[in-house]
C-alpha cells in the first residue's frame, strides 16, 4: 500500500511540478534558505486557492512583545501594501468576492484566499503585494492594535466564556514555555509594541526558508513559476525550528477559577501528551480521544454521559491534541504543532452543578484509564473514524491544508495513512496508549464561573454535591451512579488553588490570582 | 441575502462557466423535483462529487410557528427531541447507526425551519439512511421523562452563550421591535420558556402532529447518487407518513408608529454594540422590494463602502459594520449593526448610520457600484456552491422559501434588474423614523 502510495506521489511530482519546484515530499533535497511548494493541481476547477504557510507562530514572539507575531500577519491580512490602501484593496476585491484571511497557531500561520479563475491575475496581483511589499502604515498599525487589547480586554475575558477557558487552560499548561501566552498576546504586552517591531519582526521572519507556498484547483501551469520568481525577492534565511522545552506536568490537581458574574459554569480541563500526528501510538490513542470525547458528536462517550443521561449542559467533548473548528465541525488544518496536550471541554452548566460534573468528568477519565475501552466501543470507534474522516478534506482549502500538515509530520498522505493503519490496530493497542499517555491524577483544570471562593472552599473540603433534576424519575441506574459521583473524591490541595477576577487575566504574562 | 455575502470562496466546485457570462443561472445544476401522495416535496440535485451525499430533511416549522403563549422556543426543542428514536431504532440504535456511517450529522433550527442533515460517505449507504431518516420521522416516539431530561439541555445550550453579548442584543432588538409576531424571540425562546420546557411533554406531541408532517417538510438530496434509485426509496419509506393538513396562522405585525428605543446594560466590560433596525418586506423572487434592499445594504454597509471604510479603517470608531436582512417567509427587520470601540461614540455611530439611510433616498448608487456588488453576489454564490455540502445547505434556506431551487435563479434574476432608481424608491418605502427601532448594549451594571 505504502509503495503504490509512493509511486503516485512521484508521478504527481513529476507531473505537476516544474523543474524548479520541488516537494520535500518527493525526498528531494531542499535548500532550508528557499521556499517551499504544495502544489495540488485540480485542472478542471474553476477556483483557485492560495495558501501560504508561515511556520512563524506566537511561540516566536520576543519575550515581552507577546502577541508581536499576530499584530504583524494581521498587518499583512488586513494592512494596505506599500501601492494601496486597505480601503482601496477591499475595493478591488468586493467584485471578486475574494478575500485575504489568515490562521494563527503557535508555530506556524496561514495565508489563505480563493478566487475564482476569471479574477486569477488582478486578485494574484493584489495578493502578492500585500505579503512581499506591505505597507506598513500608522494608521492601520493604530487600528490593528487596538483591536488586539479590545479583544484581549473585552471579549475573550468578558464575552466568550468557553474561549476564556481554553485559553486558561492553555497557559496553565505551558507556563515559562514558549507556548505559555495567547496568541494575541496580553494588554499589557501589545500596548508596548510599535511599528518599528513589526516590521523588524516582518523583517527577520518573512524569510524564504519559513514559508510554503500553497496552491490548489485550477490554476494555470505557468503560475508556480510566477509565484516562485516574486517570492525569490525575500531574503534566503531562515528560522531554525523551535527546541521547545517539555511542558511542565502537572503536579496533583492544578485548579485556576476565573470569578465573574454569571449563571453558568466555563469548564476546561487538560495535561501534556507527549506525542502528535508523527507518533506511531497517534492512530491508537485517536480511537481513544474520539471514544472519549468526539467533537460535538453523539459517539463521545462524555456527552452521553453528562449530556444525554443527565441534561446537564449542551455538550461534553475530549481531544487528544490542540483542536480548532474549521467547516462545520470538521478540525481545521494548518494548526500543526511540536508538543500536543490532552484536554477535555465541559461546555458551559448551571453553577449549583459544577461540583458534580468536575467530579463526573475526573472520575469517567479514571475509567478511561483503568478499564480502558471495550471491545465493542473499539470496533465502532474504529469504523466511526474510518468513514467519518472521509469528509475532512473536501474543499480546495482543506484538501491543501491536510497536504501541508501531512507533510508536516512527515506523511505522504495522513488521511490515506489512516484508512490504511486503523484497521491492523487492536483494542489492546488503544489500550496501551491509553495507559501510556493518559492519566486522572495530574491535570489542570480550568473553571471560569462566579463565587470562585465557593468552589475553591467545595474542592478543597470534598463537600457532597448532589444534583437536583427536573426529572423526577430519572433512571435508577443514573441515581445510583450520581451517589458515588457526588461524593467522589478529588485530591485538591488548597494551595494548587488560584482564584482571581476574570478581568485580571490576560493583562501581563502568566497568571494572576492568589 | 446576507448570508450568500458571507459566505468565503473556497471550494471543489463543480461547473466551469466564466461567471461573468452568465446572467441569469446562477445555480448551474441539474435538480428534480418531486411530490408525494402524502405531499412530501423531494428535490434531488445529482452532483458529480464522487462519493459524498448530503440528506437534508428540512420541516417548514422554526420559531415563527411559535405563536402561542409560553411556548418561545418549542421548534428548536422539538429539534432536540427528534434524536430520541424510534420503536424499530431506539435512541441508542440511532447513536449507533450513525457512529458506524461515520456521518456528519445534526440539526439546526431557524425562524421558518427546521433543518436535520447526514452527510455521509458511500452511495451504497443510501438506502440505508433513508430507511433510518423515514422512521425517525415517522415513528419518533419519547416518554414524558425523555423530555424532562431533555428540557435542561436546552438550558444548557443557552448558557453555552449567555456571555455573548450579540445574542442578548439579538434578543433585545426582536423583543422591541415586535408587538405580536413570533419573530418577536430568538430560536432559542424567551428563558422563563425554555425553563418551563419539562412541563411541555403534552403540547410536544401536539407540535410533532401538527408541523412534522409530509405536506409541511421537504426531503432535499444532493451529491453522488441516481435520482431514480433515491426516488424509489422514498417511495418505499415515506409514504407511509400522514398528512397533518395543519393550517399556521401567524400574526400580523401592526405597522409600527413611533422610533423605539431599548438599551442593554452588559455587566462586564465589552465592545459597545448599536442595531438600527426597520420593519422590511419578506421574501421574494418575484416583488423587487427585497432584492433591492439587499443591494442597497451593500452599496452603503458593505466593507467596500465609503461608511465602512470611514467609521472602520479611518475614524476607527467601529470594529464592524454591517447590515442583516434574513431571507424570511414574513416580514421581518432589516439590520443595520456596528460594534464600537468606546461607548460614546454610540450616538456619533448612530447619527451616521441614519444619515447615510437618508443619504440613499436622495443620491443615486453609482452605476459602477451596483455592478460590482451583482459581480460579488454571483462569485460570492459560486462559492458557496463548491461542494456536495455546500449546495445543499445554501438550497436549504431558499428551499424552505419557495420549495424549489429555481428561486435562487429568479432572485438573481431580480438583482440583475434592480436599478439605482428602484434603491433610492425602496429607501424612501422602508426608511422612515416612524418604522425604526433602535437598541444599544454597553458595558454597565445588568439588570
Amino acid at each position: 500500500m505504502r509503495g503504490i502510495m509512493d509511486a503516485k506521489i512521484g508521478l504527481f511530482c513529476l507531473l505537476m511540478i516544474g523543474a524548479s519546484f520541488l516537494l520535500t515530499s518527493c525526498g528531494s533535497k531542499v535548500d532550508p534558505n528557499k521556499i517551499t511548494t504544495e502544489l495540488l493541481p485540480v485542472t478542471d476547477n474553476p477556483l483557485v486557492h492560495f495558501r501560504v504557510l508561515i511556520k512563524i507562530g506566537s511561540a516566536n514572539d520576543p519575550s515581552g512583545k507577546e502577541g508581536l507575531c499576530q499584530l504583524a500577519w494581521n498587518m499583512l491580512a488586513d494592512g494596505g501594501t506599500r501601492l494601496m490602501s486597505i480601503k482601496e484593496i477591499t475595493e478591488k476585491f468586493y467584485p471578486m468576492a475574494a478575500g485575504v484571511s489568515v490562521s494563527m497557531d503557535k508555530e506556524m500561520a496561514a495565508f489563505s484566499g480563493t478566487v475564482h479563475k476569471d479574477n486569477l491575475d488582478k486578485y494574484y496581483a493584489i495578493f502578492k503585494n500585500m505579503l512581499l511589499d506591505p505597507g506598513f502604515r500608522e494608521d492601520d498599525f493604530n487600528r490593528l492594535r487596538t483591536n488586539q487589547t479590545n479583544f484581549i480586554e473585552k471579549s475573550l475575558t468578558s464575552n466568550m466564556d468557553e474561549p476564556f477557558g481554553k485559553e486558561i487552560l492553555n497557559l496553565m499548561l505551558h507556563d515559562g514555555h514558549p507556548y505559555g501566552h495567547h496568541e494575541a498576546g496580553t494588554v499589557e504586552s501589545v500596548k508596548g509594541l510599535t511599528l518599528e517591531d513589526v516590521k523588524a519582526f516582518y523583517k527577520e521572519q518573512f524569510v524564504q526558508g519559513n514559508i510554503i507556498i500553497g496552491l490548489a484547483g485550477g490554476y494555470p501551469a505557468d503560475l508556480p513559476a510566477r509565484i516562485e520568481v516574486d517570492f525569490k525577492r525575500l531574503p534566503e534565511s531562515f528560522t531554525p525550528r523551535l527546541s521547545l522545552p517539555p511542558a511542565p506536568a502537572p503536579q496533583g490537581i492544578e485548579v485556576v477559577i476565573a470569578d465573574k458574574p454569571s449563571p453558568a459554569t466555563a469548564i476546561s480541563l487538560g495535561f501534556p501528551v507527549t506525542l502528535t500526528k508523527a507518533d506511531k501510538d497517534f492512530f491508537a490513542l485517536w480511537i481513544a480521544g474520539s471514544h472519549f470525547g468526539e467533537h460535538r458528536q453523539s459517539v463521545s462517550h462524555l456527552f452521553q454521559k453528562i449530556r444525554e443521561e443527565r441534561g446537564q449542559n449542551y455538550g461534553d467533548y475530549a481531544y487528544i491534541e490542540h483542536f480548532v473548528q474549521g467547516r462545520d465541525k470538521f478540525p481545521a488544518p494548518n494548526h500543526a504543532r511540536q508538543q500536543q496536550y490532552f484536554s477535555i471541554w465541559i461546555r458551559p452548566l448551571a453553577n449549583a452543578n459544577r461540583h458534580f460534573v468536575i467530579r463526573q468528568a475526573l472520575r469517567e477519565l479514571k475509567k478511561l484509564v483503568d478499564e480502558g475501552i471495550s471491545e465493542d466501543r473499539f470496533q465502532l470507534v474504529r469504523t466511526y473514524l474510518l468513514n467519518y474522516t472521509k469528509l475532512y478534506a473536501q474543499t480546495l482549502g482543506e484538501r491543501l491544508g491536510w497536504q501541508m500538515d501531512s507533510h508536516y509530520y512527515g506523511y505522504q498522505d495522513f488521511l490515506a495513512e489512516a484508512q490504511s493503519v486503523l484497521p491492523r490496530l487492536t483494542r489492546d493497542d488503544v489500550n496501551r496508549a491509553i495507559k501510556k499517555y493518559l492519566n486522572f491524577e495530574n491535570i489542570c483544570l480550568a473553571v471560569i464561573t462566579q463565587d470562585a471562593e465557593g468552589l475553591k472552599n467545595d474542592l478543597v473540603s470534598n463537600t457532597p454535591s448532589p444534583v437536583k433534576y427536573a426529572n423526577p424519575d430519572m433512571p435508577r441506574a443514573v441515581l445510583d451512579e450520581d451517589t458515588v459521583i457526588q461524593e467522589y473524591p478529588l485530591a485538591v490541595r488548597l494551595e494548587k488553588i488560584k482564584t482571581a477576577p476574570a478581568a485580571e487575566f490576560f493583562q501581563r504574562a502568566g497568571l494572576p490570582g492568589k | 441575502m446576507a448570508k450568500i455575502f458571507a459566505l468565503v470562496l473556497s471550494a471543489v466546485l463543480l461547473f466551469s462557466l466564466p461567471l461573468k457570462s452568465q446572467t441569469t443561472k446562477v445555480f448551474p445544476f441539474d435538480y428534480k423535483i418531486e411530490e408525494l401522495e402524502n405531499g412530501l416535496k423531494v428535490v434531488s440535485v445529482p452532483l458529480s462529487n464522487p462519493n459524498i451525499i448530503s440528506y437534508y430533511t428540512i420541516v417548514r416549522s422554526g420559531s415563527r410557528n411559535e405563536v402561542e403563549p409560553g411556548k418561545s422556543g418549542f421548534a428548536h426543542f422539538f429539534e432536540h427531541m427528534m434524536f430520541k428514536g424510534t420503536k424499530q431504532v431506539p435512541k441508542a440504535a440511532y447513536d449507533d447507526f450513525l457512529s458506524r456511517l461515520g456521518a456528519g450529522t445534526n440539526g439546526f433550527t431557524t425562524d421558518d425551519f427546521t433543518c436535520y442533515f447526514v452527510v455521509f460517505a458511500g452511495r451504497e449507504n443510501l438506502e440505508k439512511v433513508v430507511r433510518t431518516e423515514a422512521d425517525r420521522f415517522i415513528n419518533l416516539v419519547y416518554s414524558e421523562d425523555v423530555i424532562k431530561t431533555e428540557a435542561p439541555v436546552i438550558e444548557g445550550e443557552y448558557y453555552a452563550s449567555v456571555s455573548n453579548p450579540d445574542r442578548r442584543l439579538s434578543e433585545l432588538l426582536r423583543d422591541t421591535a415586535f408587538e405580536k409576531h413570533s419573530y418577536k424571540h430568538t430560536t432559542l425562546g424567551f428563558l422563563k420558556d425554555i425553563q418551563d420546557m419539562p412541563n411541555q411533554h403534552e403540547y410536544s406531541l401536539l407540535y410533532k402532529k401538527r408541523f412534522y408532517a409530509p405536506d409541511n417538510s421537504i426531503l432535499l438530496v444532493a451529491g453522488d447518487f441516481d435520482h431514480a434509485q433515491l426516488l424509489t426509496l422514498v417511495k418505499k419509506y415515506y409514504s407511509g407518513w400522514e398528512k397533518s393538513n395543519y393550517s399556521l396562522q401567524t400574526p400580523v405585525e401592526p405597522p409600527q408608529t413611533q422610533l423605539k428605543r431599548a438599551h442593554y446594560p452588559w455587566p462586564t466590560k465589552t465592545m459597545p454594540r448599536l442595531a438600527v433596525a426597520f420593519h422590511g418586506p419578506a421574501y421574494s423572487d418575484e416583488v423587487i422590494d427585497k432584492a433591492a434592499l439587499d443591494l442597497l445594504a451593500e452599496v452603503s454597509f458593505s466593507p467596500s463602502s465609503p461608511l465602512y471604510q470611514r467609521l472602520v479603517n479611518e475614524e476607527q470608531k467601529c470594529l464592524s459594520l454591517g447590515a442583516g436582512f434574513n431571507d424570511t417567509r414574513d416580514p421581518s427587520l432589516l439590520i443595520f449593526n456596528a460594534v464600537l470601540k468606546n461607548e460614546e461614540d454610540l450616538p456619533y455611530v448612530e447619527g451616521e448610520i441614519l444619515k447615510e439611510l437618508e443619504k440613499v433616498k436622495t443620491e443615486p448608487a453609482p452605476a459602477q457600484k451596483l455592478a460590482d456588488i451583482k459581480s460579488n453576489t454571483k462569485y460570492s454564490l459560486a462559492g458557496a456552491l463548491g461542494t456536495t455540502d455546500g449546495v445543499a445547505g445554501t438550497l436549504a434556506f431558499y428551499i424552505n422559501l419557495a420549495a424549489d431551487p429555481g428561486t435562487v435563479n429568479k432572485l438573481f434574476g431580480l438583482y440583475d434588474r434592480v436599478t439605482p432608481r428602484d434603491i433610492l424608491d425602496i429607501a424612501k418605502k422602508y426608511f422612515k423614523p416612524a418604522n425604526c427601532t433602535i437598541v444599544t448594549l454597553a458595558g454597565g451594571k445588568a439588570k
